[in-house]
């Protein structure tokens, strides 16, 4: 195998390096002024794992992946906050040259299943070539061999996949050329942008066992963004949530789906309907998420839509937005009841 | 291979009927126009003193050629000289077959649109790139501007304006006809006097054109912009030298169409940048063929039309198959 980049840290055993994430704001330019989408975010990736990063659509979550790479598009921009990712250093300080070649040579980043990530008039095999050219590698011949690999071990044939085009490869077929694309540089973080949307269950599952195949396999360190809680309890060993570009909650995955603290996790996965049981358990969460202009300048983003505010309105989730707190080790939830040591219950809800 | 040559096959046949339907609406069509070529020569000769009576046998004897017989007739006598390749007598140049009246105008025709349609298409294209890549300030806007402005003003407003101050005010170009003095040929004066009596109309037809060339170009290069796979490269690192070229062969697709297809209508020549600069291409002699009442001549120079514009759509279409894959497999998602 060829390192084609610096790997960014692998100390012994392969481990992807570790992220931290502090104060992220990121704020959009409107004809109402400059709106944060993504408000003082403060997440930390440990080294080697696979983290989910939940949310409805309008959370911030897409931003957030993009942020991962400093590539948030306009009129948007990163305003405030840095992102620190071992060997690399801050990816919101990096610009030109050194920026480009960090994204796909140290952050690999994948989009989503359904949009067309790549140039329909080019061969993937092609690209792949414009991709060694844009990184300056050496060895061709290496680069196409790993791709290969990468593909075979994704149960793909290599030959085949690099002489095709876009449109005579199927929707989960794109999605494995994605990863491929995004790890054949040797990347060790990898970003993926819904990577399950769009896809039939078959592929759905099969793109999240090689997900979690191969970020073992490479030692990586992985970003998952998803609206779809499923996705993460499948393969994320810590889940953020967002809502209202802020992160409401984040802890290790099966603690935060048993016991969801914040309202918001509360609703969202009372939200899920079950395969076996009562179709009626699963409880909608009432309202919208918040749109960009809509999103509350003062106290709590969730209030409008929160049952415990709805049925004990403290006057604190008025005034002041909530910050995260450390409820055990490793669970950070941003209320100001669950902060307050106030059970999240309000009302009896059905068991589950 | 063998798709392509089926391909190929089914747009020859489609295109022989075409042209068989096209030159039966032109042979209708033109025997439906007041007055006939009988009639026009005759009336000339009158008109430059001979006898009525002389001027009738003269008719007659000097063009072989008299529109008796019923349409029907007539109609079968066409087609059958036209499977043989046999466009007819010029009317109006005496025994003058039509074939090489035809293609002696459509030589002039083909240098001067050729040259001004390939200039457009280029000023266009890169000019429509800027305009996209500048659209948020003041050169793109400028630009579409232009833009839009040329191509809303009409070919012979373009000529007239180009004719007035360059030629007769300014006196860079002359306005003889090309020096009959020079040895017809390949040899340098000849050649110098024929594109300097070009280069006005082409930079007509150019001005006039290019225009819809910019704003299709521009709009098509900013919703390839918009595509996700441009976002997607950026976010894999590639080189922005790549990209540009990623945008640009994508952006040209629909263009490319554009360019065939008017690469074929421009056998039909350019009527009035010719009128205007008194240049003898296609646009001229069926205007003249059309004064004269000249059968044989219009519907030669219509056939010509026809399959020129035929050809350009089967030439388009195969091209178009050739620069885009998801054509060439038939089969697009």
């Amino acid at each position: 195998m060829t390192a084609v980049t610096q790997p960014s840290e692998v100390d012994g055993k392969k481990v992807g390096p570790a992220v931290r994430i502090s104060d992220l704001t990121v704020a959009y330019r409107t004809p109402a002024g400059e709106l944060p989408a993504v408000s003082r975010i403060n997440l930390e990736l440990a080294p080697g794992s696979i983290t989910g990063l939940v949310g409805e659509s309008g959370s911030g979550k897409s931003t957030m992946a993009l942020a991962m790479l400093n590539a948030v598009q306009k009129p948007g921009r990163i305003t405030d906050g840095s992102i620190e990712i071992d060997g690399l250093g801050d990816v919101v300080s990096l610009a030109g040259k050194r920026l480009r070649e960090a994204r796909g040579g140290e952050i690999g980043y994948v989009f989503q299943a359904a949009q067309n990530s790549l140039n329909p008039l080019k061969t993937v095999g092609k690209q792949l070539l414009d991709l060694a050219r844009s990184h300056h590698v050496e060895d061709k011949r290496a680069l196409v061999r790993q791709a290969k690999e990468l593909l075979s071990r994704m149960g793909l044939s290599g030959d085949r996949v690099l002489d095709s085009y876009q449109h005579e490869l199927s929707g989960g077929m794109r999605q494995r050329v994605g990863i491929m694309l995004a790890l054949v540089l040797n990347a060790h973080l990898l970003v993926l942008d819904e990577p399950t949307t769009a896809l039939d269950m078959i592929s759905q599952s099969n793109i999240l066992s090689i997900i979690r195949d191969v970020h073992a396999e490479r030692g990586l360190t992985t970003l998952v963004v998803t609206h779809d809680i499923g996705v993460v309890a499948e393969v994320a060993d810590r889940v953020a949530v967002m809502y209202g570009g802020r992160l409401v909650e984040q802890g290790p995955t099966t603690e935060v789906l048993k016991d969801p603290k914040h309202p918001y996790t509360r609703g969202l996965i009372n939200a899920i309907p079950r395969l076996t049981g009562d179709p009626e358990v699963a409880q909608p969460l009432p309202g919208r998420p918040p749109t960009l202009g809509t999103i509350p300048k003062q106290g709590c983003v969730f209030r409008e839509r929160c049952a415990r505010y709805a049925a004990d309105p403290r006057e604190d989730c008025e005034t002041t937005d909530p910050v995260a707190s450390e409820i055990t080790p490793g669970r950070l939830v941003a209320c100001h009841p669950v902060a307050a040591g106030l059970p999240v219950e309000v009302s009896v809800e059905e068991g589950r | 291979m063998l798709a392509f040559l089926r391909r190929l096959a089914g747009h020859l046949v489609r295109g022989v009927v075409m042209i068989w339907v096209v030159t039966t609406f032109t042979f209708v069509l033109v025997r439906l126009m007041p007055g006939d070529p009988v009639q026009t020569q005759y009336e000339k000769l009158l008109a430059q003193g001979v006898s009525a009576e002389q001027a009738r046998a003269q008719v007659q004897v000097t063009y072989g050629f008299v529109p008796h017989g019923s349409w029907i007739s007539q109609y079968g006598d066409y087609l059958w000289k036209l499977l043989h390749f046999d466009l007819g007598k010029s009317v109006s140049a005496q025994g003058v077959s039509v074939t090489t009246e035809v293609l002696g105008a459509a030589k002039w025709t083909i240098g001067l649109v050729l040259a001004g349609t390939l200039l457009s298409f280029v000023i266009g294209v890169v000019l429509g790139v800027i305009a996209a890549m500048k659209r948020e300030g003041h050169v793109g806007s400028i630009l579409s501007l232009i833009g839009s402005l040329l191509h809303g003003i009409p070919q012979y407003v373009m000529a007239l304006v180009l004719v007035t101050f360059l030629t007769v005010k300014l006196k860079l170009f002359s306005t003889g006809p090309v020096n009959g003095l020079i040895d017809p040929g390949f040899n340098g004066p000849y050649l110098a006097s024929i594109i300097s009596h070009a280069v006005l109309p082409a930079a007509a037809f150019a001005l006039s054109s290019f225009g819809g060339y910019l704003l299709t170009m521009k709009s098509s290069v900013v919703s390839v912009l918009g595509d996700d796979f441009i976002l997607a490269s950026e976010l894999r690192g590639i080189k922005p030298s790549i990209i540009f070229r990623y945008v640009a062969r994508n952006a040209l697709l629909p263009l490319f169409t554009v360019l065939a297809l008017s690469l074929g209508f421009m056998i039909g020549g350019a009527v009035f940048i010719e009128h205007a600069f008194n240049y003898p291409g296609m646009g001229a002699m069926l205007i003249d063929s059309i004064g004269n009442r000249d059968y044989s001549e219009m519907s030669g120079a219509f056939l010509l039309i026809t399959g020129a514009v035929i050809l350009a759509n089967i030439a388009a279409d195969l091209l178009y198959s050739a620069i885009d894959p998801r054509v060439r497999h038939g089969g697009a998602t």
